[in-house]
């Protein structure tokens, strides 16, 4: 029998996904090895079961019925249906369990809250010196375990890095507690797994593992106010704050302190906007402010599509200068 | 007159019980976590021994019911018997062997919810 060739296709599309960044088979994480680990015992010792069932039915319905049947029959029922299964199926809790143990207990180097929206991240750091809040990016040091608090403001979410660990959702009212460690540097991919409202699928994450000197400068420089260079570009600063943006978005250094958004103190230093959506650039950037709602149905910031183009060549170049 | 008891024979209840023995033990360990875990948030090890207390109560009982399934079933294992008449006899080996079916059955359920609590030490 042939295979219809969009079966292949979807194949070779699935084999792809396994060595992006969204793949839970990259092995960037600890706590993504030990699932990995899990995995391969779980799908070869699932294979191995239905093939001995499909033997077992081909030569049963082969057969011609034998006197000694009867009895062998029934030894099968007993130790293939109820004994082994039992087993097998005890022996899976158990390494399950090990597993999420395993996972659950590494002690921490940094505390990162997660609290996912609508459909975005703030993302804040803790540090000696107080919090440090971002947006949609999270960074991590190599080779250290990160505690994340996961929480929601509005429905239930689901924070997921595949590359670098488990799935845990994000739920209002509650803080649910994940941790990483990530063991190769690099940009990975998260995504919102729990269907969230419109934009649910345009929820996304980037996942930057740095250096753990890097990370510390980095943490360091996204702590500080706004770029002075950004400060100083009157024109763009000031219809930032007059058209509204700053109702909901906050630029530390600037009168604008809006929670409602991300934050936009170090846009240009991150690598996309719109939650992942788009790569940030400058076109990308003005196709975000006049045709918001076309770049993200259902999204949570009003469109400026009547925005003159002087305007918005000024407000593109302050965010632009935002690093 | 005396009431009949709940497993006394003839009644169907005894194929009740051993669900039931499970069913009251997931709900206990469920809720000794969850609450236990809301106020403590640490360390799990007494709500864990309440769930062995429970777990092993849990076994005895169900072991219990599981000998007087077996009377009337008439032994652990009958290869080649069937139950199949209409009689009072047939009825009472049938429930029997229902009921101790179900007995091994809930026994493994029993022990699975408790292997958690077992193994993780805080909530
Ligand atoms: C009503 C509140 C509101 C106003 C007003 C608003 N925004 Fe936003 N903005 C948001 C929200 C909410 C998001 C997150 C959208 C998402 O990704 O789902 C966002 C996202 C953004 C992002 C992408 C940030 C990132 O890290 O992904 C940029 C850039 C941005 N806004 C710029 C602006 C500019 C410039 C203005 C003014 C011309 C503006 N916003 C006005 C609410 C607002
Ligand atoms: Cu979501």
């Amino acid at each position: 029998m042939r295979m219809p060739k969009h079966i292949w296709l979807a194949l070779v599309g699935g084999l792809a996904g396994c060595d992006g960044r969204h793949s839970w088979l990259a092995g960037a994480g600890a706590e993504a090895r030990l699932i990995e680990d899990l995995f391969w015992p779980f799908l070869i010792g699932a294979v191995a079961i239905w093939t001995a069932v499909m033997v077992f039915a081909v030569i049963a319905f082969r057969r011609r019925p034998k006197g000694s049947d009867e009895r062998i029959g029934r030894a099968i029922i007993l130790w293939g249906g109820g004994v082994l299964p039992a087993v097998v199926v005890a022996a899976l809790l158990i390494t399950g369990l090990l597993t999420l143990r395993a996972m659950a207990s590494r002690p921490s180097a940094l505390t990162v809250h997660v609290d996912a929206e609508q459909w975005w991240w703030r993302v804040i750091y803790e540090t000696p010196d107080g919090k440090v809040f971002s947006a949609n990016e999270i960074r991590l040091p190599l080779g250290k375990t990160t505690l994340l608090m996961l929480t929601s403001d509005d429905v239930i979410h689901s924070f997921w890095a595949p590359a670098l660990g488990g799935k845990l959702d994000m739920i209002p009212g509650r803080t649910n507690r994940m941790t990483l460690t990530p063991v190769r540097t690099g940009r990975w991919g998260g995504l919102c797994a729990e269907f969230c409202g419109a934009a649910h699928a345009q929820m996304r994450f980037e996942v930057v593992v740095m250096e753990p000197d890097a990370f510390r400068d980095w943490l360091v420089a996204e702590s500080e106010p706004a770029a002075p260079s950004a400060l100083r570009m009157e024109r763009g600063l000031s219809l930032f704050l007059d058209e509204g943006c700053a109702a909901c978005h906050t630029v530390r250094g600037t009168q604008a302190n809006g929670r409602v958004g991300p934050d936009l103190t170090h846009l240009a230093a991150r690598g996309r906007i719109g939650a992942g959506l788009l790569a940030l650039s400058d076109a990308n950037l003005r196709r975000w402010i006049t045709h918001t709602t076309d770049v993200k149905p259902g999204v949570r910031m009003p469109s400026y599509p009547a925005m003159p183009p002087d305007d918005l060549d000024q407000i593109t170049q302050f965010l632009m200068a935002l690093e | 007159m005396r009431y009949p008891r709940i497993i006394d024979d003839g009644s169907v209840w005894i194929v009740i019980v051993p669900p039931l023995i499970w069913a009251l033990h997931f709900l206990a360990a469920y809720w000794i976590a969850a609450v236990w875990c809301a106020r403590e948030a640490g360390s799990l090890t007494p709500a864990a021994w309440s769930i062995i207390v429970l777990t092993i109560l849990a076994l005895v009982a169900i072991s219990l019911i599981g000998r007087v399934a077996a009377v009337r079933y008439g032994g652990f294992t009958r290869p080649g018997r069937e139950s199949a008449g209409d009689t009072q006899a047939d009825r009472r080996q049938f429930l029997g062997h229902v009921a101790l079916l179900l007995c091994v059955l809930n026994a493994a359920a029993v022990m699975m919810t408790a292997i958690p609590s077992v193994m993780f030490g805080r909530c």
